[in-house]
């Protein structure tokens, strides 16, 4: 009868952990912050899914709607309205993981106690009267927004901005979901931060 | 076998397993490959491109605009890509979504393409296409069907990439 020696165990229950790990579905998030913009990111990663939420300055993306043809009062809403660069990975292996589905709609957010979903792009285009945003305009705000629903195959990944609704400065804590290998999935980024707006930098 | 060699061994396959995860970028198949929805739009240059017209050779369409960070980051890896694809036959596409000449002009001073740069203005293109971010990268074969789609960016000078779009030309 051979009997394991302690090194012998050890050495198979590192080489079947990391067989398992992949299939451990463990979320952890990371909170930094970037050491030249004071920039804070959220970075959330669960199985295969890699969320990661970057905070925008109002400033930032009031100048970048601006930029591409909004009236300044619908470009304070949105700069106002406690946006983050966001992107989704699927970091599946290829040819064998699974398709990953994101719908936006989905995801729920907790603020001084209430709850709320995100807002999504076609609230923030049926909100504005027709003819007040150009054509080009709606054209900007459409492809730099993060599509409300998405699928992402192993590999693929996504960037766009996701806005909370929320004022400057606020901090709320978001539950994200997603389907894969036809179950809902979902983890938890507490304590998000919405940037402060340049006025109260000062 | 003595515990410190399985041990070595056991590290040694970590660190492979490491770098085939690291390494791997992926074409996606489009079930079915369906038609490419044709397209006429004009470059940087003033030329003319219409879809239909490369058929027979393999096209890669991608989908960007300035203000994208993948995009910009892709530009590099695509024009290396394109020093070797353009003598085999493959037609390289980039569509810049809703920006103007300017704008294209000021951006390729700092990222110079050296591929078509075609402009959709109006978004009246990207409409037609199963598109719900950029970057997105299309690969039409050569009898004008979608086959594979990159949503997100790759590095496209990877001869891994580059070999599935040259099968098509088989």
């Amino acid at each position: 009868m051979y009997i394991l020696s302690g090194m012998d165990l050890l050495v198979k229950v590192i080489a079947w952990f990391v067989l398992l790990l992949p299939s451990l579905v463990m979320a952890t998030v990371v909170r930094s912050a970037d050491e030249e913009t004071g920039l804070v990111k959220w970075h959330f990663s669960s199985g295969d899914v890699e969320i990661e939420l970057i905070q925008r300055l109002p400033d930032q993306t009031r100048g970048f709607f601006l930029a591409r043809g909004f009236s300044r009062k619908v470009a304070d809403e949105i700069a106002t309205a406690c946006v983050f660069q966001t992107i989704v990975r699927n970091r599946g292996e290829p040819g064998a993981g699974k398709p990953v589905v994101i719908d936006l709609g989905q995801w729920r957010m907790v603020h001084d106690g209430n709850h709320g979903t995100i807002r999504l792009k076609e609230d923030w285009i049926a909100s504005w009267p027709e003819g007040s945003v150009s054509q080009a305009a709606r054209l900007a705000f459409r492809w730099a927004t993060f599509p409300t629903e998405q699928e992402f195959r192993p590999g693929d990944y996504n960037w766009g901005m996701t806005a909370y609704g929320l004022p400057p400065g606020a901090v709320f804590d978001l539950n994200v979901i997603w389907q894969q290998g036809g179950g809902a999935q979902s983890g938890w980024i507490r304590g998000i931060e919405c940037p402060a707006d340049v006025d109260r930098l000062k | 076998m003595s515990v410190m060699k399985r041990l070595s061994v056991l590290w040694v396959w970590l660190l492979c397993m490491a770098g085939v995860v690291a390494a791997d970028q992926t074409l996606t198949p489009v079930p079915g490959r369906p038609a490419a929805p044709d397209f006429e739009l004009q470059d940087t240059e003033g030329k003319r491109h219409r879809l239909s017209d490369y058929r027979g050779q393999p096209v890669l369409i991608n989908f960007w605009a300035t203000w994208c960070p993948p995009c910009r980051e892709e530009i590099p890896s695509m024009n290396r890509a394109w020093a070797r694809i353009a003598e085999e036959g493959i037609i390289m596409l980039a569509i810049n979504v809703g920006e103007d000449e300017d704008t294209i002009f000021v951006f390729t001073a700092d990222y110079p393409a050296d591929f078509p740069v075609l402009l959709d203005r109006d978004g009246e293109v990207i409409g037609q296409w199963p598109v719900k971010g950029v970057p997105t990268t299309f690969i039409v074969d050569p009898e004008g069907r979608i086959a594979y789609r990159a949503v997100g960016g790759r590095e496209w000078d990877d001869e891994q990439l580059l070999d599935v779009i040259r099968e098509l030309q088989e």
